[in-house]
């Protein structure tokens, strides 16, 4: 599954037309670039910011799910009787309620319905009650009566492929015919290598869990239906939502200002919006209704588990010659992308003519997975970019130089199609010149029984380029304080921040004086969701087209009323001054044209990107780390990322992107999996501490960004690429490689835990000693 | 979400008592465990009797042996950041500060620590197991990588304190109040091992509660220590832990005590560890061989094999602290 | 809004802004001073599961008289009952920090407490922290140096940082790390809310609170 799939879910992607008026890059900013507070800031601080789960109407209800508490059942009967009389409860809904009667789908070949009867994954919703306080809502799902008829499962992808395994969605457990791709000869190629490694890597799936639980308030107003919703993109719901309860788009709204994060979980509606929607409509409540923290490790998506065969084959000279990797995974009960992208770094981060690869994604009766940030892209790097380590070793080559001696300039997976920009070798380079890698590469790993050791990595995101649809309104007041329009949400990467810096470029106005009206398919613009590191790409060029069709409209002003050509204008400030002569000037606020107009209005799009080109982000991190050598315990020291994100717009929440990707790396890397029992096919760690992400304990205070700040003005007139994804690409694998420069061991199984590494690191003893 | 209850809040221990000693009831210290257990379903309480109302119990005094006392009600977070409890009883400071979060050091209590229940996450999930009253052990066929290697019978957690195996190591005794009146019970004999009975996880009858726990003083040259290792920094149980009291003389131990947590459905004594340093050096040759000792006999499940490494890892490294 | 509670009797010295709380003064000086008023609306001994009980809670130095059912934990009452989603929900398990609140001064979790336990305690809550319509300075420092993200876990982090200072105002990194080592951020911001801390000590010292 490619990533237009993956990022939007809906299908058919509209289009918007090229701006108006060409608008060259950018050569000098001022605002643009610097490390700005966030706009919206104040509102996140102070508790003022209303996020979908703060949503309190009058007179509300709150509702809850009941879920199957089995891997793979059919429900035969549900008796919701009593807890319909149950205090409190005001509405009950089955698959026997005409009203929840809905279709629903996970995926677009595969509809279902909203409860369906056949339950393919523990979590699987069954009834929905509303109630008028959660405590009694829960209550009411507690004397629920179902009975289930339970059917064998698999959770395990490698025994779904095995004869007799139970049959998820059909006799065969693979979701379709593996993908395969290939270039050149493999065979030619590993012949012709000096040294060919193979091995087996896995990593675990990973739950999303956002800080902010899953889930909405509807509210109803005769045939309207409002839905806040924690969301990443307040369109796809709204499309999805209409779609499903047969409503015209005017009547839903959907309202997502403010959301808890979503890591790639929330980029589309749930079913727990049918659910909400339609107890609301019955009790004629608003209803909230708020997944709990458990549910949401069984139910909004997962990154889907990896088992990543990787055979290379590579020059004394560092010159690579083949790559052949088979990969298996699995997406869930629906099909739902579980190999996705797994091998992209593989057929496109170096240079290589032989490539094979092959993919192979199976049902298992697990939830279906969703694209969590940089779907795939992190399990091949953990694959890939362990391979490279360990070639690098045994050739005896610095795995910089490894690395630096394959860059390629060129795409090959897409027809050798010319990146825009490149800055991979840069962030090498760079990277490793800054972390002090050569010195640090060369220490002592100590004497005792701790250990220390540094590591690297590389990757780029296929993505990260954006493009259209994106409409943009910005509004200039009259007073010269502007308004700004979009439908984008802001994840917490700082969107609405880099959207107003943008406007602060062109139109001079600073960020204090700009308002935001954000995901509200009411009252705001078309945009897609806000994922796969395509917002600031996308919107920013949509953004200063806006923000420079309000520019004309005022130069026109002004320069009629200056008498100076509009053509010779610019802003300094909150004036418009001639070019040629900085003495005729005037305030925004006293131009009397615009007072007049009361308002200037322009509207931005989102043009296409270039043709035959390709654009992507690029990045390489070095960490430190330290081993107890005796009990296998790990402690990141000191990371640094470099990265080719194009143009740096918001420096400090561009840091912050990257903290929070190496944070998240850490998670992939030594913390995070799912477990589920094999004797009932249950997840059994579906809270935080049995689920383990990363704590203010496991991640190092010294963490580096080095922007490779250099404007991709090919790509957009923003001359910026996506970062959000890139910056947890190679996190893992780089610890990986730090764990085994310190201790010679190398873990090819994520995560690399106490529980893990202290046995190997023990077994590498007892072969020392032999 | 937390069923129904019904709350009480008695004004005397006497008064708690005497709630408690009905079925159904159950007494609320600083709830971290009780909220928990409640809204997993693991058990469903008819009425709480929360402990916050009555006097006396919070607090940390000297005994007039010289020893510690530390009232039931008082938090992690106040056991240890006390002086007297860092200075004489290393073990159960550092052991109070591992456990859990800061936050929840600070509402959680000693005597609640003790009296927490398994973390198994079978128990804490929709399994009726044996220690809930079903007919099986779910851990035994199932994943059992966070399960016990050493005591396990029927039922195979491990106990989930921090504070215990410190409180076992340092020979502490555990004073209970019920409606009959009042016991003292040494910390190693008030768990209770699954072989034993694997329905309940102390000595505790209905209607006792634990009043204090009684710290002995140390004899001189006595220092100890809580090693933990886990998965990652914060808010984990112990994947496998060692707490060590040594008393030195003269270069040589003289005394030792070595408890193991993440180990065994109790606080898990390791006497052949103890012998193993016992009139020796530590030197790190001889701590080894205590780590070596500390593991044997134990008996791993399919899935935890690797305890015997982390084990053996944190006796090891208890014992250099003290070296 | 839900209607049973008032708090019409919260009669209020020094003047109360539009969210609810306190202006430019700190709440551990008015929180001492009316804990005692409080006390009378410590719970009745006995609490039924199903029949209201009517209490008095102290948030932010104002009196807060409501009617909970024993099983609602502060945390619910915060957000749902009297429209302080400062305080977030993350897990209702004790496992994430979002909704930590100073009772007495001290980082609780609201979702590991009971609203009929924190009866008779000073609860301080996000929204106690400004001054009026101004941030106070830990809320600032997290501005000014980014420690947030998404936001959701923020007030939960201002909060543990809060208290953190106000029991230690000049904590080494370490002493930080521990301090905010139970809030978790699923964003990843912990490297920025660390300098976060240090900066608000920085501003708490300067502002000589
Ligand atoms: C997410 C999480 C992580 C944790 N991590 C750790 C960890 O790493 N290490 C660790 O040691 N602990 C850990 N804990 C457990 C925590 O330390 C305990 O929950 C806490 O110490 C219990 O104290 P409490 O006062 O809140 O007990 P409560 O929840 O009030 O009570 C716990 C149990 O003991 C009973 N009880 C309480 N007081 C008494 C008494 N005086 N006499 C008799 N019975 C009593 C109660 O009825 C209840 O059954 C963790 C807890 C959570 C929620
Ligand atoms: S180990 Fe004990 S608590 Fe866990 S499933 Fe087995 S019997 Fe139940
Ligand atoms: S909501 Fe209280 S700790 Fe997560
Ligand atoms: S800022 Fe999003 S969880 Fe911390």
């Amino acid at each position: 599954m490619k990533t237009p799939e993956l990022y939007f879910v809906d299908g058919a992607l509209p289009e918007t037309a090229a701006p108006e008026g060409d608008p060259q890059p950018w050569t000098r900013t001022r605002v643009v670039g610097k490390p700005l507070a966030r706009i919206d800031g104040y509102e996140r601080l102070s508790g003022a910011a209303v996020y979908p789960s703060d949503v309190v109407l009058p007179d509300m209800l709150y509702g809850a799910i009941l879920r199957c508490p089995h891997a793979h059942a059919k429900v035969t009967r549900v008796d919701a009787g009593a807890a319909a009389k149950m205090p409190g409860v005001r509405a009950v809904i089955t698959g026997a309620t005409p009203a929840a009667d809905l279709r629903w789908y996970y995926s677009r070949t595969v509809f279902t319905k909203l409860f369906d009867p056949l339950c393919r994954f523990a979590g699987e919703a069954v009834a929905a009650v509303a109630a008028e306080t959660p405590q009694q809502a829960w209550d009411a799902v507690r004397a629920i009566v179902v009975e289930y008829d339970v059917l064998p499962f698999v959770v395990d992808e490698h025994k779904a492929l095995e004869p007799g395994a139970a049959a998820v969605q059909g006799d065969d457990n693979r979701v379709g015919e593996p993908e395969t791709y290939s270039r050149g000869d493999v065979a030619k190629g590993f012949a012709k290598a000096d040294t060919v490694l193979e091995a087996t890597y896995t990593t675990a799936a990973e739950i999303h869990t956002p800080m902010e639980l899953h889930g909405c308030v509807a509210s109803w107003d005769g045939p309207r239906l409002t839905i806040w919703e924690s969301t990443q993109g307040v369109y796809p719901v709204q499309q999805r939502v209409a779609m499903l309860l047969g409503m015209p788009l005017a009547n839903v709204r959907v309202i997502g200002r403010y959301m808890g994060g979503g890591f790639g979980s929330k980029l589309q509606a749930d079913k727990y919006d049918l659910a909400a929607a339609v107890l609301a409509k019955l009790a004629a409540r608003p209803v909230k209704l708020f997944l709990t923290r458990e549910e949401t490790f069984v139910c909004v998506g997962n990154r889907p588990p990896s088992t990543m065969r990787l055979k290379a084959g590579v020059k004394k000279d560092g010159t690579l010659t083949a790559l052949e990797m088979s990969v298996l995974g699995t997406g869930g009960a629906y099909p739902a992308g579980g190999t996705s992208l797994v091998d992209w770094l593989v057929r496109d981060l170096y240079l290589c003519p032989n490539v094979r690869t092959e993919m192979t994604d199976v049902f298992i009766n697990g939830g279906p997975s969703r694209a969590f940030r940089a779907p795939g892209h992190p399990q091949g790097a953990w694959a890939l970019e362990q391979m490279m380590d360990a070639l690098a070793a045994a050739i005896g080559m610095d795995p910089v130089e490894l690395r630096r001696k394959n860059i390629p300039k060129v795409s090959q997976a897409r027809g050798n199609q010319p990146y825009t920009t490149t800055g991979l070798d840069r962030c090498l380079a760079e990277g490793a010149a800054a972390f002090g890698w050569r010195e640090a590469h060369r220490r002592p790993k100590g004497d005792g029984a701790v250990k220390r050791g540094v590591g690297m990595a590389a990757g780029l995101w296929i993505a990260g380029g954006g493009g259209p649809p994106s409409t943009i309104v910005v509004k200039l007041f009259a007073d010269g304080s502007a308004n700004l329009n979009m439908g984008a949400s802001d994840l917490g990467t700082g969107t609405k921040t880099v959207m107003a810096m943008v406007v602060s470029e062109e139109l001079g106005v600073p960020l204090e004086k700009i308002q935001i009206e954000n995901a509200d398919t009411g009252t705001t613009q078309y945009a897609t969701a806000s994922g796969g590191s395509k917002t600031v790409p996308t919107e920013a060029p949509a953004v200063r087209a806006a923000a420079l069709a309000v520019k004309r409209q005022l130069f026109e002003i002004a320069g009629a009323e200056l008498k100076v050509g509009a053509g010779a204008l610019h802003i300094e400030g909150d004036e418009v001054v001639s070019a040629s002569d900085p003495k005729v000037r005037r305030k925004i606020a006293e131009l009397e044209g615009v007072q007049r107009r009361g308002l200037l209005i322009g509207v931005g799009t989102r043009g296409p990107n270039p043709e035959g080109k390709v654009v992507n982000p690029f990045v390489a991190q070095f960490c430190e780390v330290e081993v107890d050598t005796r009990t296998g315990e790990v402690r990141v020291l000191r990371f640094l990322s470099a990265n080719d994100s194009g143009r740096v717009m918001d420096r400090l929440t561009y840091e912050g992107q990257v903290i929070g990707g190496i944070t998240m790396g850490i998670g992939l890397g030594l913390t995070e999996q799912r477990v589920f029992d094999r004797q009932t096919g249950t997840m059994l760690n579906v809270n935080w501490h049995d689920y383990k992400i990363p704590t203010a304990m496991d991640v190092p205070a010294e963490i580096v960004s080095l922007p490779i700040d250099v404007p991709d003005d090919e790509a957009n007139t923003a001359g910026a690429k996506g970062l959000g994804e890139p910056v947890t690409i190679p996190t893992a694998a780089a610890i990986a490689n730090a764990v085994y420069d310190a201790t010679g061991v190398r873990v090819t199984d994520a995560p690399i835990s106490p529980m893990r590494l202290a046995p190997l690191l023990a077994a590498a003893r007892r072969g020392g000693e032999r | 979400m937390i069923p129904a209850f019904n709350y009480v809040r008695p004004a005397s221990l006497a008064a708690a008592c005497a709630k408690l000693a009905s079925s159904g009831t159950h007494a609320h210290a600083g709830g971290t465990d009780l909220l928990g257990c409640l809204r997993d379903g693991v058990f469903a309480a008819d009425t709480v009797v929360s402990l916050s109302g009555i006097p006396d119990l919070r607090g940390v005094r000297k005994n007039l042996d010289g020893g510690l006392l530390i009232g039931a009600m008082t938090t992690l977070a106040e056991v240890a950041a006390d002086p007297a409890v860092a200075a004489g009883y290393a073990a159960l400071a550092e052991g109070a500060l591992s456990a859990a979060s800061p936050q929840l050091r600070n509402q959680g209590t000693l005597g609640g620590n003790v009296c927490q229940r398994p973390r198994c996450w079978y128990y804490r999930g929709d399994f009726h197991c044996a220690r809930k009253g079903g007919d099986k052990c779910y851990a035994v066929k199932g994943e059992n990588q966070f399960h016990c290697v050493f005591g396990g019978n029927v039922c195979f957690y491990v106990h989930p304190s921090d504070a215990a195996p410190a409180l076992v190591a340092l020979g502490a005794t555990v004073r209970v109040t019920g409606k009959d009146g009042s016991r003292s019970i040494p910390a190693a004999q008030f768990f209770v091992g699954p072989e034993t009975d694997y329905t309940r996880e102390t000595v505790l009858a209905p209607g006792e509660l634990v009043t204090e726990i009684v710290l002995p003083p140390q004899p001189p040259g006595t220092r100890s220590t809580y090693r933990k290792i886990r998965a990652r920094g914060s808010w984990d149980f112990a994947l496998a832990g060692a707490a060590a009291v040594v008393t030195v003389a003269g270069g040589r131990v003289t005394r030792a005590k070595i408890v193991l947590s993440g180990a065994a459905p109790v606080p898990w004594r390791v006497p052949e560890a103890e012998r193993a340093v016992t009139g020796q050096r530590l030197t790190p040759q001889v701590v080894r061989k205590a780590a070596a000792a500390a593991v044997k006999g134990a008996e791993p499940l399919a899935e935890n094999g690797y305890k015997l490494e982390l084990l053996r890892g944190a006796v090891e490294e208890a014992l250099l602290r003290l070296a | 809004m839900a209607h049973d509670h008032d708090d019409s009797d919260a009669e209020d010295p020094k003047g109360v802004s539009r969210r609810g709380f306190f202006t430019a003064v700190g709440a551990g000086a008015i929180g001492a001073a009316t804990l005692a008023q409080a006390q009378p609306g410590a719970p009745t001994p006995a609490a039924p599961s199903d029949d209201p009980t009517k209490v008095t809670l102290l948030v932010n130095g104002r009196r807060r008289r409501l009617l909970v059912e024993p099983r609602w934990t502060l945390l619910f009452v915060l957000r749902e009952k009297l429209g302080l989603t400062g305080t977030k929900v993350g897990c209702e398990r004790g496992e994430c920090g979002a909704c930590t609140v100073l009772v007495d001064g001290v980082p609780c979790y609201a979702c590991m407490t009971l609203a009929l336990e924190a009866v008779g305690h000073e609860i301080t809550t996000l929204e106690g922290l400004m001054r009026g319509e101004e941030l106070g300075p830990v809320q600032q420092a997290f501005l000014i140096e980014d420690g947030l993200q998404c936001g959701y876990c923020t007030p939960g982090q201002v909060m543990a940082a809060e208290g953190l200072l106000r029991a230690n105002p000049a904590p080494t990194l370490e002493e930080i790390r521990l301090g905010m080592s139970g809030n978790l951020c699923r964003c990843g911001a912990y490297a920025h809310i660390f300098k976060a801390v240090e900066k608000a000590a920085e501003l708490k010292k300067a502002a000589g609170r």
